[in-house]
């Protein structure tokens, strides 16, 4: 299965609505990436809120494809991490330190925004 | 278990005892013998009533008064014998022990009575009978056992189930009070936390942390430890996870309420805590978080300045 990745301006957009699998992530990473290439998208909002399982290996992935990003010149804000998720998250030693996070969809835009003009 | 306890010469009589219950022959005994304690109670009430105030002035009950320790023990040898007449647990029972309950009297007051009865009880109709050997010795102590010991379970059991039943009320207020959550204006909620954190609190803190993020839609959440007397490792690394926690959902926090000595153990142990914005106090957070949601305080002009501008205004004409 693959996640769709709207355009919007020079944001792209992503809303996950199944619980990601290894190969769904690797899919998902690929195409982010070639997306960035191909409009040159400089932000990226990835929401999370249907999301209600992330293992530590998705977690890597997400953090890897945020650094990936980065590297290609797009800003990306995860949004709507579930409370349970993030829970998990921390008990498993996972911070995703370098990941900018925001409460919902519209906080993440607003957040890109602003670093994006800074 | 069947067991022969007596034989004598001319009758042959057997106790079965199962399960602690007298039957058959026993029962007779029983009656018999409880009928001379009920015949002859005004002796042991008077035995016992001697027996109970010895205990009296080296404990608990020294600091209740004496007409309330009369009546109460009158009240308390009427129900051991109303259940002895009745031969069994009787309405009367727990009301008193639920009247007793209610009142604070202690459980050791119900059982050292109960045992000083057994003992009067026991000296008493050994002092009745005319002869005394093991057999009759090991009936009476049983029969007095099965008078006693169902009183005594009894009586136990209530004040146990009282007290349990006190203690699942304090924890379920003790958890209501534990990680409070006060959103105090848009986008900005406070979690004031007192007393010592453990795991099981830290977990419930986290928990109550991040539902009420969501629940509030907080951009800043201060989590103010100026009630935590100590702040150990563990402390310290529940609090840095929940506010990790709390970044990954998309919200800040800020640890405000840092007193001088929690300053020092934090750094003396080596805690990191540069991660996160800290502040002294609940107001310097409050501030930095307005900052954080662009908002300021702005004071209004006072009256003061009103009559300073309006003598300049004078001076000026």
């Amino acid at each position: 299965m693959r996640i769709p990745i709207l355009k919007l301006h020079n944001y792209l957009l992503i809303s996950i609505q199944t619980d990601l699998d290894d190969k769904t992530a690797i899919q998902f990473q690929e195409d982010l990436l070639s997306k960035i290439h191909k409009s040159g998208a400089t932000g990226v909002v990835i929401d999370l809120t249907s999301v209600d399982i992330i293992d530590s290996f998705i977690a890597k992935v997400l953090g890897d494809v945020v650094t990936m990003s980065d590297l290609m010149g797009a800003k990306v804000v995860l949004t709507g991490i579930q409370p349970a998720v993030a829970m998990t998250l921390i008990d498993l030693g996972i911070h995703l330190k370098d990941v900018q996070t925001a409460l919902d969809l519209e906080q993440g835009l607003i957040k890109l925004r602003q670093e994006l003009e800074e | 278990m069947a067991k022969i306890l007596h034989v004598s010469d001319k009758h042959v009589t057997i106790y079965i005892k199962i399960r602690g219950k007298m039957q058959h022959g026993g029962k007779r005994m029983d009656k018999h013998l409880n009928s001379i304690v009920i015949n002859n109670s005004d002796t042991i009430v008077k035995d016992w009533l001697v027996e109970v105030s010895k205990n009296r002035h080296n404990d608990y009950t020294s600091a209740i008064s004496e007409d309330l320790f009369e009546s109460t023990n009158r009240e308390f040898v009427n129900v051991i014998f109303s259940s002895l007449e009745k031969q069994g647990i009787t309405s009367e029972l727990d009301d008193f022990s639920e009247k007793l309950i209610n009142l604070g009297w202690p459980l050791s007051y119900l059982t050292d009575g109960l045992q000083a009865f057994r003992r009067v009880t026991i000296n008493f109709i050994l002092s009745q009978s005319e002869k005394v050997d093991s057999d009759h010795l090991s009936k009476v102590l049983d029969m007095v056992d099965n008078w006693v010991d169902p009183i005594i379970n009894q009586l136990v059991n209530e004040y146990s189930g009282s007290w349990e039943h006190i203690v699942s009320l304090q924890r379920v207020a003790l958890q209501e009070l534990s990680a409070p959550l006060i959103p105090v204006m848009e986008n900005i909620t406070i979690m004031p936390l007192i007393g010592t954190i453990d795991t099981e609190r830290a977990k419930l803190i986290m928990e109550n942390l991040l539902e009420g993020v969501i629940k509030h839609n907080a951009d800043v959440v201060l989590i103010d430890i100026t009630g935590v007397p100590v702040v150990d490792t563990m402390v310290a690394h529940h609090i840095i996870q929940a506010a990790e926690a709390v970044r990954l959902i998309g919200s800040t926090c800020i640890l405000v309420g840092i007193r001088p000595e929690i300053a020092q153990t934090i750094v003396n142990l080596g805690i990191d805590l540069g991660k996160f914005p800290t502040k002294s106090s609940l107001r310097k957070g409050f501030q930095a978080a307005l900052e954080m949601t662009n908002r300021k305080i702005v004071h209004e002009k006072g009256s003061d300045e009103g009559i300073e501008s309006l003598l300049d205004s004078l001076n000026g004409e």
